[in-house]
């Protein structure tokens, strides 16, 4: 009998985190276990001219570049980011050297004795003065049709220029992690989302072979894209610190600390010049992007290129010029973050129709219905829609459960109600699955089926849907089918935990497993089942042109927002969210709406209150006390629907899903608040102190 | 390793404090933040301590003579479930900080912390609220407006203690009290307005507001107050631009990483201007 | 400073600076690791545990203040009825993910419904205001807490 695979079941991790039971890195025991302390950056540029060192009591390291055995820069997309800090320093935060022992205390207070001697270079420390001097890392480009041609036929040109700013994962899980020598084998243990990419990079800077090194993720503390690529650079350091001390060696990020140099999202400026058509549609836009990268170039070609790929959101527009630049300032490094890179220009993408709608007096859902994608649409790219998209439904049901269309008409000033359409492309982008090559293997023995893959549970449920896929497959019980942490040393490389690809790359290839095993299942009392990643082969992307299928498939939605500003003091209240997503078809719909609701507080945090400003290359938003993330109090009530579009290449007809609520929310938010004072939004976040401003200028 | 010191009995506490030089600490939710060092390190005190939290001449919430007497030691939490104190500064303390930190913070921290965001000070300068102060050999009962002077700055002496907080037993009939934070839930103040009156006849026979975050110290201005006491509240609309073009004056509010001046101030002067616009409407 | 305390109701009797972190003496010194460490500020309530039976952020309470409380942690709570009521709520309504906060979460909800066993919606949001959640957006931790009062009914 084949269940409902949508129907929720109990998560699988729950009850031992209810009961206080699961360990996180920080509450791992270790024999002999020594601490390790960062010593960072305190300018934003500068040569180091000395580093002075207290006494070292015995027990006690310095670990710095000297003690790197191989490559001392952090392997990623771009390896430039130094593990240890060479002659020079390019951001505050940017480490310099651990201080490791035993007694955390000692450590401390040798570290406030380290003096270091720094000879202060012009720092580059904003997006405008970078586009000033140029400082590009990368600069890409693709176009569509013929946008001069549009743009000299365009009845009216508009132009918008909009902004958001730095967002910090805040996961409650600080970073956190640890290394030590087993039988001449390096092992490391830590928070994070890709055991493999640590791996990688290990193998770089440790100089070790691949039989040397296994990367063990503990259970993990929320991540959001923030353990992506960045415990590869502290990998290396506590690998690095244990080597040298030849100890077990564990380092936890304070909150401050880990605010400070940890990656952030990149801020942005996108700018748009649009030109419309005698019946005012759109027929040509020439979208800028800038994305401030920070000091180090790593993992940004990529965010910029989702960026990009993304910039036309969820419309069709026949004539485009894209232009985007990862630029260079002396802040800390940018990287991932959910919805890497898109939730900035589907913002701007977004307010330009509502913008250009509420300029022509006409409805800004009205007018973003005019240019949506559907079935055999070339993409921005020149790929195409290859599945039927069902915006209509969604938006339908969207408007209906919140009256939207009533409301858009007879809101009073200072209540507002706004809309949002988006999308996600799933997966890696480009040829970025087929460069991973994802490898999965199912193992039987006897009635236990045991699922060996990379994929990491951060409390997006990972573990729970993906041993849901294979019993559902083998109609066997959850509790016959299990999962570990991934060890890099017992499973295969199926992938980092990442771009939404968890349920539909990973859990479609544990699909295919389960069927083969099924079919063989009395074969063997054990036998495995292994898989490899296949691109579907009328997919074509040309990544030198970026021409083609950025993506093989997208997920979409519409959020609408209702929202309430105090006319005295211009405090935002959003009241209600409502959210209506395609995700191909829901694998665990509770976890699944768990996600939603989380996705859109965090989109809501990043539009509304999570202020992050650089003053002189340093963050004025350095702990939880100034850098807020919402509370209970701050979120709406959110209602989340979904419609069923299932997927033919995705495990149970399923797509993607993580990132997407990130990207819905904002928009919405913004339009809602247009709506509530009848002026455009154009720049994250909407603070009290910016609607006052918008609302009395004239 | 400091000597840190638990009296069992107030006097006691201000026998140690006549003699040694220490650091004292009530709830601990300023100063173990402030003195923080880290993940899984002590916070780093330079003077021993002396604990006050538990000592019973400190915990006490009573009416005496017609006034709210507050031990400094009165845990916030409890101050919200006391029947003793008024509505109004209950809407306060329940907006201080989060339910975790109510239970364990005190009445004496926060005055003696003198943020010029402090919480309860809005409240308290404009009931004058009197701050008993103690040593060994004295007792001195301080107005609170006298008793801080510049942020973080108080004219406590070492060897003294707050001990008592004495408010009128008295609820308003109108009051409104407004918190600006970054975020709805657990935030710091940037800017708060207390404003209370009472009307009879028609006619303002007492009036009190007070500003939080928006300078040094809490600003409160009788001069402002008196040219509103016993006017009719149809008066009001003449005399509202004036009181507004007064507190322009005093409110010198600052740009930090949690709001900008500009907005202190102009939020701070619409609330008050909506204050009195309402009174006429009660 | 020789402390006496009850912890999981058991009489303490310990030599300790008393300006040691109650986290640290918890965490490191009885191994209860139930007890998270967040941000050490006070602003993220991963930290909490019940002290006479009110959550306290233990990352602001010195070992000297500690003297003849009553301290319980999750080690214990997860013993008693009204702790399976919570994770019966909880589970049915998907109220966990990361699990990081969620030791905090319960006891913040077991002090909340101590004091008032029929909260509202704003009073239950109030009172998880000093617990931050990142993975959640709250919604179905406050479902879970409904369903917690629900099927622990009579027990608060």
């Amino acid at each position: 009998m084949k269940e409902n695979i949508s129907k929720s079941i109990p998560r699988v991790d729950s009850k031992a985190k209810i009961r206080g039971e699961a360990r996180y890195i920080a509450d791992t025991e270790f024999e002999n276990l020594l601490f390790a302390r960062t010593i960072r950056s305190a300018k934003p540029k500068a040569k180091i001219l000395s580093i002075t060192l207290p006494e070292i009591p015995a027990g006690y390291f310095i670990v710095d570049k000297n003690d790197i055995p191989g490559k001392n820069r952090m392997r990623t997309v771009v390896s430039d980011h130094p593990i240890f800090a060479e002659d020079n320093v390019q951001y505050i935060g940017q480490p310099i050297l651990l201080v490791v022992g035993e007694d955390r205390e000692i450590i401390y207070d040798i570290t406030s004795k380290i003096d270091i001697v720094y000879d202060e270079e012009l720092p580059l420390l904003t997006l405008e003065e970078a586009e000033k001097t140029s400082a590009v890392f990368t600069d890409y480009h693709y176009d569509k049709g013929n946008p001069d041609e549009a743009f000299k036929s365009a009845k009216t040109i508009i132009e918008e220029e909009f902004s958001t700013g730095y967002q910090e994962h805040a996961y409650l899980e600080p970073n956190g992690i640890a290394a030590e020598f087993k039988n001449d084998v390096l092992m490391v243990y830590g928070s994070m989302q890709c055991p493999f990419y640590a791996k990688g990079a290990l193998r770089e800077t440790m100089d070790l072979s691949e039989n040397k090194i296994r990367v063990v993720q503990s259970i993990t503390g929320g991540a959001f894209g923030g353990k992506e690529e960045f415990p590869s650079l502290t990998a290396c350091h506590v690998s690095v610190a244990t080597k040298k001390s030849k100890k077990p060696v564990m380092m936890i990020y304070d909150r401050a600390e880990d605010i400070i140099c940890s990656t952030k999202r990149h801020p942005s400026k996108v700018r748009y010049k649009a030109a419309l058509d005698e019946n005012e549609n759109i027929t040509a836009l020439d979208i800028d992007v800038l994305f401030n990268a920070g000091a180090y170039n790593g993992l940004s070609p990529v965010v910029l290129q989702r960026g990009i790929f993304s910039a036309t959101g969820v419309y069709n527009i026949p004539h485009l010029n894209v232009r985007g630049r990862n630029f260079m300032t002396n802040s800390v490094p940018s990287g991932a973050y959910r919805g890497f890179g898109a939730p900035q220009t589907i913002f701007g993408t977004e307010m330009l129709l509502h913008n250009i709608a509420t300029k022509l007096g006409i409805d800004s859902l009205d007018y973003k219905m005019r240019h949506l994608l559907k079935k055999g649409d070339p993409t921005c790219t020149s790929g195409q829609i290859h599945d039927i998209v069902k915006m209509d439904e969604i938006i339908n049901l969207a408007t209906k459960n919140t009256d939207y269309y009533n409301k858009i008409n007879t809101n009073k000033k200072y209540h507002g109600i706004g809309v949002s359409l988006f999308q996600h492309g799933c997966g890696f982008t480009g040829k970025g699955e087929t460069m991973i090559n994802g490898e999965i293997i199912l193992s039987k023995s006897g009635h236990n089926v045991t699922l060996k893959v990379s994929s990491v549970e951060m409390g997006q449920g990972a573990e729970t849907v993906l041993r849901k896929i294979v019993a559902y497959t083998l109609e066997i019980s959850m509790e016959n089918v299990s999962y570990t942490n991934p060890d890099t040393g017992m499973v295969p490389d199926s992938g980092p935990t990442v771009a939404s690809r968890t349920t539909m790359i990973v859990g479609g290839l544990l699909r295919r497993a389960a069927l083969e095993m099924k079919d063989r299942w009395k074969e063997a009392d054990s036998f495995d089942v292994s898989k490899k990643y296949t691109h579907p082969n009328f997919l074509n992307w040309d990544d030198d042109k970026f021409q083609g299928d950025a993506y093989p498939v997208y997920s979409w939605g519409a959020n609408v927002a209702e929202v309430e500003i105090d006319p005295v003091t211009y405090e935002l209240t959003i009241k209600k969210l409502e959210g209506i997503y395609d995700v191909g078809v829901p694998i665990d719909e509770r976890s699944l709406i768990g996600q939603m609701q989380g996705g859109i507080a965090q989109g809501i945090g990043w539009a509304t209150i999570e202020v992050m400003e650089p003053q002189s290359g340093k963050l004025m938003q350095s702990n939880l006390t100034d850098y807020k993330v919402p509370t209970s109090m701050d979120v709406p009530e959110m209602n989340i629907d979904f419609i069923s579009n299932p997927y033919e290449f995705g495990p149970f007809g399923a797509k993607c899903a993580g990132e997407l609520p990130f990207v819905g929310a904002p928009p919405a938010v913004a339009a809602a608040v247009s709506n509530a004072l009848g002026k455009p939004i154009n720049h994250l976040p909407i603070t009290p102190e910016k609607l006052m401003e918008i609302d009395n200028e004239n | 390793m400091v000597n840190s010191l638990r009296p069992e009995t107030l006097s006691e506490a201000l026998e140690i404090l006549s003699k040694n030089h220490c650091t004292v600490i009530a709830g601990g939710t300023d100063l173990m933040v402030q003195k923080a060092r880290g993940f899984s390190i002590k916070p780093e005190f330079a003077k021993p301590l002396i604990f006050i939290e538990h000592l019973d001449e400190l915990n006490h919430i009573s009416l005496e003579n017609g006034e709210i007497h507050i031990g400094a030691c009165a845990i916030l939490t409890d101050l919200i479930q006391s029947n003793l104190i008024p509505d109004t500064f209950k809407e306060v303390i329940g907006q201080m900080a989060s339910p975790p930190t109510r239970n364990l913070a005190t009445i004496g921290g926060n005055i003696v912390n003198a943020s010029p965001a402090g919480d309860t000070l809005p409240y308290l300068y404009a009931v004058d609220a009197k701050i008993e102060l103690k040593s060994v050999n004295d007792t001195r009962l301080i107005p609170i407006n006298e008793f801080i002077t510049a942020p973080k700055t108080t004219i406590l002496k070492e060897d003294e203690l707050l001990t008592n907080i004495i408010i009128p037993n008295k609820e308003y009939d109108i009051t409104i009290y407004r918190k600006l934070g970054q975020r709805k839930g657990m935030s710091l103040t940037k800017a708060a307005f207390h404003g209370m009156a009472d009307i009879s006849n028609e006619k303002i026979s007492d009036i009190r507001m007070a500003f939080g975050s928006v300078a040094p110290t809490i600003v409160r201005s009788l001069k402002i107050e008196t040219l509103l006491k016993d006017k009719n509240i149809n008066e009001l609309e003449i005399l509202v631009p004036k009181v507004l073009a007064k507190y322009s004056e005093l409110i010198k509010p600052i740009d930090d990483a949690r709001s900008t001046a500009k907005y202190r101030k102009d939020v701070s002067l619409r609330l008050v201007e909506d204050f009195l616009n309402n009174l006429g409407e009660n | 400073m020789k402390i006496e305390f009850y912890l999981n109701n058991d009489l303490q009797d310990i030599e300790v600076d008393p300006a040691y972190r109650l986290l640290d003496l918890l965490r490191d010194d009885f191994g209860l690791t139930s007890v998270k460490e967040g941000c050490g500020e006070g602003e993220c309530g991963a930290c909490v545990v019940l002290m006479n039976g009110r959550a306290v952020n233990t990352c602001m309470v010195p070992a000297g203040s500690i003297v003849g409380k009553h301290i319980i942690t999750l080690e214990e709570f997860k013993n008693t009825d009204r702790f399976k009521a919570i994770e019966k709520g909880f589970m049915e309504a998907g109220s966990v993910q990361c699990g990081f906060c969620t030791p905090g979460i319960v006891i913040s909800t077991e002090s909340l419904l101590n004091e008032n066993p029929n909260p509202t919606d704003d009073e239950i949001k109030e009172g998880l205001s000093g617990n931050l959640c990142r993975c959640t957006g709250y919604n179905m931790i406050i479902k879970g807490i409904r369903l917690a009062m629900k099927k622990g009914e009579g027990l608060w």
